[in-house]
């Protein structure tokens, strides 16, 4: 098969299996509101500090709801016994690999943008011309953490402590993801010029590129076993 | 195999590895404590260097190992590899919490802090965390193989991820505010690096030494399991 069509069909097929239950999807978007509600009560927010601690609560959302939603990705896939089929289609391995990483962004990607207008609503943001510069950092952020949650996905989803050990492979690697993020978005929120936290954005970016790369290229040693 | 070859070869001398590097340690230990001088700016204090440094040099270098064993793994398969890097593994999270805890200790009268967000402090941290999770994940695979190919993966990631995560907790303290702790830049005494040196080669000599225990405990621990399963089946057939 080709290439770019195995990524297509793969995200097409996880699109449509989760478009007919709304499991993952609703699961996210109901755990990332719950995390925000808890936020708000825990710092009791007025308006100064709202804007220090807010990047960081749309981040922290954000990660734990990838947490939901990544560690699930293959889940799907052992319960139908298809990881075996993985293993034995005539098609590249990397592009299956790309194909949930596409599916992975896209779920992240709707649930952000979902709740994004809560978090408007919720912290009184003011952020109408700033939408296009939030919506790359949200997009370029998701795809790093999708790249390396895709990767752990796969490694964990067949052993016995999986919930467990996702988060625990995950998070730390994604430190520097949350840092660019948060940074990034802090920038844009107080209204900085670009060139203050442009640096964020191109981390994320590089992190991006980096992560894909290995990962792509690992990923056909997961699924040899 | 080479490495296999290499590993064997380097096991027959590893109770050398040993003696010499108790002996480094002692006299580097001895000069360290009593003949060297105490530094000019921090006293007394200096002297958990000698522990401290040596201690996260070999933490670095058992991940380095871990590193280019997995590497190796993937590529040729070798199982005596993939013990070296197991091996390698638990060794370093011993060498990195050494490194934490002398570094804590120092912290605490030089900086009136036992810990502050440095970017050399929270990178070694995650390095503690990845390897602790490198060490669970092993843990809850049955399948030899899949353990040591997952092990691998995983290795390999987190080790690309070490110096984007210290350039970027680097970028992230900056930015903000200036470097409350920089390197100075003043070269050491001589009657201060002699010490250091035998405590750096005692260390690394150290860590060979218990790299090669640990590879073949872990050998024989995987031979005993194989022939404790055979045992089995010829019971139960």
């Amino acid at each position: 098969m080709h290439f770019f069509n195995v990524i297509k069909w793969i995200a097409w097929k996880d699109l449509l299996s989760e478009l007919r239950n709304r499991e993952n999807i609703s699961s996210m978007f109901f755990f990332a509101l719950i995390v925000i509600l808890i936020f708000s009560f825990s710092f009791s927010l007025d308006p100064k500090s709202t804007h220090e601690l807010m990047p960081g609560i749309i981040w922290i959302a954000f990660g734990f709801t990838g947490i939901i939603g990544l560690g699930k990705s293959f889940l799907a896939e052992v319960h139908n016994d298809c990881m075996e089929y993985f293993q034995i289609v005539p098609a590249p391995k990397g592009a299956i690999y790309l194909g949930k990483f596409s599916g992975n962004v896209l779920f992240m990607l709707i649930v952000e943008i979902i709740l994004f207008p809560l978090f408007i609503l919720f912290f009184n943001l003011d952020v109408l011309e700033k939408i296009p510069m939030i919506l790359l950092i949200f997009v370029a952020a998701t795809i790093g953490l999708s790249a390396l949650g895709t990767l752990f996905s796969a490694l964990t989803v067949q052993i016995r402590a999986r919930e467990v050990m996702f988060p625990i492979l995950l998070l730390p690697m994604a430190v520097p993801i949350f840092i660019g993020a948060v940074e990034a978005t802090r920038g844009v929120f107080s209204g900085d010029p670009l060139s203050m936290y442009v640096d964020w954005i191109k981390l994320l970016v590089v992190f991006d590129g980096i992560f894909m790369v290995v990962s792509f290229w690992v990923f056909e040693f997961i699924l040899d076993y | 195999m080479v490495i296999s070859r290499l590993i064997a070869r380097l096991q027959r001398y590893e109770g050398w590895f040993g003696v010499a590097a108790g002996l480094l340690i002692m006299v580097g230990l001895y000069m360290g404590l009593v003949t060297s001088s105490p530094d000019y700016y921090q006293g007394e204090v200096v002297r958990i260097m000698y522990i401290h440094v040596p201690a996260a040099q070999s933490a670095m270098f058992a991940y380095t190992v871990l590193f280019g064993g997995s590497i190796w793994y993937l590529w040729k398969r070798d199982p005596i590899v993939d013990n070296m890097s197991h091996a390698a593994a638990g060794i370093g999270v011993f060498f990195t919490l050494i490194a934490l805890i002398t570094g804590s200790i120092w912290a605490k009268p030089t900086w009136n802090t036992w810990w502050t967000w440095d970017p050399r402090l929270i990178s070694f941290t995650i390095m503690l965390l990845i390897l602790v999770g490198y060490l669970m994940l092993r843990t809850f695979l049955e399948d030899k193989e899949k353990e040591a190919t997952y092990g691998a993966i995983l290795a390999i990631v987190g080790f690309i991820d070490l110096p984007i995560i210290h350039f970027s907790v680097e970028w992230w303290r900056t930015l903000h505010q200036p470097l409350s702790i920089s390197t100075r830049g003043v070269s050491i005494a001589s009657d201060m690096l002699i010490p250091l040196l035998l405590m750096s080669i005692g260390f690394y000599l150290l860590f060979t030494y218990m790299l090669m225990v640990r590879t073949q405990m872990l050998y024989l621990e995987r031979l005993l399991e194989a022939k404790r399963g055979r045992m089995l089946s010829k019971v139960h057939v």
